[in-house]
């Protein structure tokens, strides 16, 4: 045991760690927008599908406690690799220029960071109700919560939807780089196979914004009614 | 060709480093870039000024020794090349120049634009090496290396030990210097045996001598004047995992310094 936590404390042992748990976590947001575009159905398969998620409280809770631990050991290792990173070079370059760096890998720490605001926002709207209370929670006619009219009363607030629309943008950010940048750190490496693993991050990236962003928008547009 | 160069100055270790414009006058553009500091460096002895420290050897782009940081990009502008293989022709007439040393904690600055890369050198002894008992010359064509194998081997094997990629990376990370060197070994019969323990030895090596770690922004391999891959990144990732998992084995210890007697 005191060597495997030996291996986790070199840098690219706590990279495995960050890529794994970062892989995890994207995993989720897939599931989580792919469930969501349920909202194009109608008020009954995605009520009755929120019920189905929380009307099993053992694997909901394994699910919040997994996700929260995999969440804390995804951002417990960055922010140590981020320390270290900026101990390596204590003094910049008065003149720096980039040649390959993406925008999105260079900005992985703020799109982290703003990411981890926004999913608290998005915890303490959606799932908590703290946020905005003008929403009564009620049932639908079947007696199933109405996250439905909840999820449209919010994106009828343009407020919301620059949020919203926000955190998708860093979210985008965010995983266009993480993704590709996982299989590199896994060591998944291929002569051939390499452009579609440097394609990958971005590809989902895209999927998963546009996803996202199509719920927004269609609520407000008007596209989506209660 | 008139340049104007802002040059970092750094009398030692301990000093406090700033910038100082020259200007270099009467330059030919066949002249290569240390050419040219030459000739700056020439004028400034006869002003009896100091001349600009930078480090320099074979000057035709294989021995890994000129570092210097060009508008901010190591070696300059121009891609898989070293400095000393840069000329002058590549400026605009009366462009301003900026030049940097290698910048990073594990690189200490010795004087203006000389750093000190002895932590490359320790990263090689960590595990750099294949243990042979030494005697008489092995036939040649005794141990059969595919095309392919001898083709990655001698890819990665083309890494110069310059620095560039630690210089480039927005982390100061040596991990395509590591890659490189655990890549090239592990891709070949003789380096087969110590792979497990030179993967781990040579990452805690690289920790230890405070390089950051990789953002796999690849920055690195667009500046390596010899366009070394990042490929061998992943190979060093799944070798290191490879070693961790199949091989548990003792974490790297600090291996005896071979050279301890000389320092």
């Amino acid at each position: 045991m005191i060597r495997f936590f030996g291996h986790i404390l070199t840098s690219v042992g706590s990279k495995v760690l960050v890529a794994l748990s970062g892989l995890a976590l994207a995993g989720f947001v897939v599931f989580h927008m792919l469930g969501n575009l349920q909202l194009f159905e109608g008020p009954e398969a995605l009520n009755t599908y929120a019920a189905f998620l929380r009307d099993m409280p053992i694997l909901l809770w394994t699910a919040r406690v997994g996700l929260l631990g995999i969440a804390g050991l995804h951002i417990g290792l960055a922010v140590r690799l981020a320390v270290l990173n900026r101990r390596a070079r204590p003094v910049g370059y008065a003149v720096r220029e980039y040649r390959r760096a993406s925008l999105s890998s260079r900005t992985m720490a703020v799109t982290g960071s703003l990411l981890l605001l926004f999913i608290l926002f998005h915890l303490l709207h959606l799932t908590a109700g703290w946020v905005d209370t003008s929403f009564p929670d009620r049932l639908d006619l079947r007696g199933h919560r109405d996250v439905f009219g909840k999820v449209v009363h919010a994106f009828q607030n343009p407020l919301f939807v620059a949020v919203y629309l926000a955190g998708q943008a860093v979210l985008g950010l965010h995983l266009s780089h993480a993704l590709s940048s996982s299989l590199q750190t896994l060591g998944v490496e291929h002569p051939l196979l390499d452009r579609l693993f440097r394609g990958a991050g971005p590809l989902v990236a895209v999927l998963v914004v546009v996803g996202n962003a199509a719920i927004i928008l269609a609520v407000a547009f008007g596209l989506v009614r209660a | 060709m008139k340049f104007i160069l802002n040059i970092w100055r750094q009398k030692g270790p301990a000093e406090k480093g700033r910038f100082v414009t020259y200007e270099a006058q009467d330059v030919s553009p066949d002249m290569s870039f240390l050419e040219m500091l030459d000739v700056v460096n020439q004028q400034l002895t006869l002003k009896g000024e100091e001349p600009v420290a930078f480090e320099y050897d074979c000057r035709e782009g294989i021995c890994g020794s000129c570092s210097l940081v060009i508008n901010g990009m190591p070696h300059g502008p121009e891609r898989g090349i070293t400095a000393c293989q840069l000329y002058m022709r590549r400026f605009s007439d009366g462009a301003t120049i900026t030049i940097e040393p290698w910048r990073a904690r594990a690189f200490p600055i010795i004087k203006d634009l000389v750093v000190d890369r002895g932590a490359l050198d320790r990263v090689m002894q960590a595990g750099g090496y294949i243990s042979v008992h030494t005697g008489g010359a092995v036939d040649g064509n005794v141990l059969l290396i595919g095309k392919d194998r001898a083709e990655i081997a001698m890819d990665a094997a083309s890494c110069i030990g310059c620095g560039a990629c630690v210089a480039a990376c927005k982390n100061a990370s040596a991990m395509l210097f590591v890659a490189a060197k655990v890549s090239h070994l592990a891709s070949l019969p003789q380096g087969e045996p110590e792979r497990s323990r030179r993967a781990k030895a040579m990452v805690a090596a690289m920790d230890r001598e405070g390089f950051g770690t990789c953002g796999n922004q690849y920055e690195c391999e667009a500046v390596c004047p010899k366009s070394i891959s990042v490929r061998f990144i992943a190979m060093l990732n799944r070798e290191f995992l490879k070693a961790t998992v199949a091989e548990p084995g003792p974490q790297a210890e600090r291996p005896s310094d071979p050279h301890a007697e000389s320092h």
